[in-house]
């Protein structure tokens, strides 16, 4: 019995090819090393450790495009653990993308604070090395330490600012709702756990938190009623991480009180996250999808409708951009439910992450560099004149929010078409229309944002009020750094809503 | 009467609702803390009882990586709670309505 026990530990042993993970690996080592660089390098060089960071980071995702983009070991590893494909290789490099934009634009709101810093770039790559690891997990025990790795990291991002209030309570918003999702999906994963590794029923199997093993008990027991509670538990947990309706409740607040970097970390990457692990999902309760598709088409059309019209009224610029994502992730669930008839429509999900992802970090660098001590009170009226005291953040935020709302040329509008193009093919008729309505009522605020940064704006304050304290003008902390972040994430939005050149035949599903 | 695998489960479902109903309603901070961690706990006790009724062990081994976490975010949940007393002098939800449009 012992050989036996030994043997098989063996050859899950010889499924661990380490090889597969280097880019987490590496951004594990990356976080250490810059943990060690503040204990040796001498006080006035510790400025450089955020660039440090930033250049592991493109020195890392250069290499991954260049020499490995289609991923250089797909398929199953660490006995089960984690299955690696090109979609969890696109994420790799989108997760790759965001946490070099997060660094820079912690790097930019830190520059006046007194704040321990090398601690948030640290924990910025361990979240990412956590939210890719979750992109690619293929079992309930490394999804939950995955998410949970992303998730204790994402409460530290966001009360970050521990001087100011409303980033603590933000914090601990994100605490109570965070963990509050957490148990309800590890709740669901124990139903699931315990419906598929009972010996009496067909299909069964001891190790049922593989999503291989899980999908073949759900095949023979399609109407089993503890698994299909498991499923909505479980989908329920997802949907918190996503800010789905009706589990948005805590993005307003958090997205306002964390600092501008943490929003956009949790807008963005956080939110792939939580599509990348839906879209795995689906696949493995598809039997259940009698159940899962009405689920999801509603949750769907509800969270495009409260994300657009909750966001119509908002004057605050954080709570605005969040409920606005609110809506973005409602096309995306549009995406997912018809990816089930649609399979090629996964890439065109990962486009729109793409899309969302250039125009969101246009958006939040503009943001960022807006003169305002705690980012948290930042309201349409701080655009005032934008444009006419620095044209440059002017035009990159125009285009950023144009291809957030999905102007023509630019490519949030391929992502929304692509979106309206699968549902249409998977003939989802009312969610097709209920994402139109969506698009057209987004418009509204979104213009709303562009008008406060370039037509006069009459304000009634008064004289007395005014500090006597110098003007400080948007953008003065703008470096070349700066501008090379803003013209990549403005640039990648006017090409690619052009011209899709390499990525048309990764679009078409081959 | 003995003991059986639904009584278990019954009292884990009872466990998790205990908590999930006191974090929605209960308005101290601290106690929310403690209804979450009651969830957790609740989830740990299915997987016990599931793993040792079907016998196999991957729910076992489970428990312990969930206790780790809530390791985790007790100490990164009471630095937070603890640093916001400081500011506000309170924990108590109602108070706790700075951030608004």
């Amino acid at each position: 019995m012992p050989t036996e026990t030994l043997k098989s530990l063996g050859d899950i042993a010889a499924t661990n090819s380490w090889g597969a993970i280097y880019p987490e690996l590496i951004l594990g080592c990356l976080a250490l090393a810059l943990l060690a660089l503040e204990v040796i390098l001498p006080k006035f060089a510790h400025g450089a450790i955020p660039r440090i960071s930033i250049l592991g980071q493109v020195l890392l995702l250069g290499y991954i495009i260049i020499f490995d983009p289609a991923g250089c070991c797909n398929g199953i590893a660490f006995g089960g653990m984690i299955e690696l494909s090109g979609t969890s290789q696109a994420l790799r490099i989108f997760f790759l993308l965001a946490s070099i934009f997060v660094s820079y634009l912690a790097m930019v709101s830190f520059e006046n604070k007194t704040l321990a810093r090398v601690e948030y770039f640290a924990i910025t790559l361990v979240v990412t090395g956590a939210l890719s690891i979750m992109a690619m997990s293929n079992h309930f025990v490394m999804l939950f330490v995955a998410l949970e790795t992303a998730t204790v990291g994402f409460y530290i991002l966001v009360s970050y600012f521990r001087q100011n209030t409303l980033s603590l309570e933000a914090g601990l918003k994100y605490l109570i709702m965070g963990a509050l999702s957490s148990a309800i999906l590890l709740f669901g994963i124990v139903l699931l756990y315990g419906a598929a590794s009972n010996p009496a029923m067909a299909g069964s199997s001891l190790d049922s938190m593989n999503f291989q093993n899980l999908r073949v008990f759900l095949e023979a027991n399609p109407t089993d009623t503890l698994s299909i509670l498991g499923m909505l538990l479980v989908i329920s947990g997802v949907a918190f991480k996503i800010g789905a309706f009706p589990f948005q409740i805590w993005i307003p607040d958090v997205y306002q009180g964390a600092p501008v970097s943490t929003t956009a970390f949790l807008a963005v990457s956080s939110k792939a996250a939580g599509f990348a692990v839906l879209l795995t999902l689906t696949k493995v309760f598809s039997p259940l999808s009698d159940w899962l598709l009405p689920l999801l088409s509603g949750i769907a059309a509800l969270t495009i409708l409260f994300g657009n019209f909750a966001a119509l009224t908002q004057r605050n610029l954080k709570r605005m951009i969040g409920l606005s994502g609110v809506s973005h992730a409602g096309f995306l669930l549009v995406g997912v439910v018809a990816v089930q008839t649609v399979p090629e429509a996964t890439n065109w999900v990962l486009f729109y992450l793409f899309a969302y992802l250039l125009g969101s970090m246009a958006v939040f660098c503009v943001l960022a560099h807006l003169p305002k001590e705690w980012d948290a009170d930042l309201s349409l009226d701080d655009l005032g004149d934008l444009a006419k005291k620095n044209g440059f953040l002017g035009i990159a935020l125009a285009i950023g929010i144009g291809s957030l709302a999905g102007i023509p040329p630019l490519a949030g509008f391929i992502g929304k078409f692509l979106i309206f193009v699968a549902a249409f093919k998977a003939e989802l008729y009312v969610l097709l229309g209920v994402g139109i309505v969506g698009v057209v009522i987004s418009i509204y605020y979104y213009f709303g944002v562009i008008k406060a940064a370039f037509f006069e704006v009459w304000s009634f304050t008064d004289e007395d009020e005014k500090s006597d304290a110098p003007a400080v003008l948007p953008g003065q902390s703008l470096t070349a750094l700066g501008r090379l972040a803003i013209v990549f994430a403005v640039g990648g939005s006017i090409v690619l809503g052009f011209f899709q050149g390499p990525l048309g035949s990764w679009l078409s599903g081959q | 009467m003995t003991v059986g695998l639904e009584h278990y489960i019954a009292l884990s479902a009872s466990l998790f609702a205990i908590g999930f109903f006191g974090v929605l309603l209960r308005k101290n901070t601290l106690v929310i803390y403690m209804c979450l961690e009651l969830m957790l706990n609740a989830c740990n006790l299915g997987l016990i009882a599931f793993s040792r009724y079907h016998g196999g062990m991957s729910g076992s081994i489970f428990v312990f990586f969930t206790i780790t976490v809530a390791a985790a975010e007790v100490a990164v949940g009471l630095a937070i709670i603890v640093a916001l007393f400081r500011k506000r002098q309170t924990v108590q939800v109602p108070d706790l309505n700075a951030l608004k449009n």
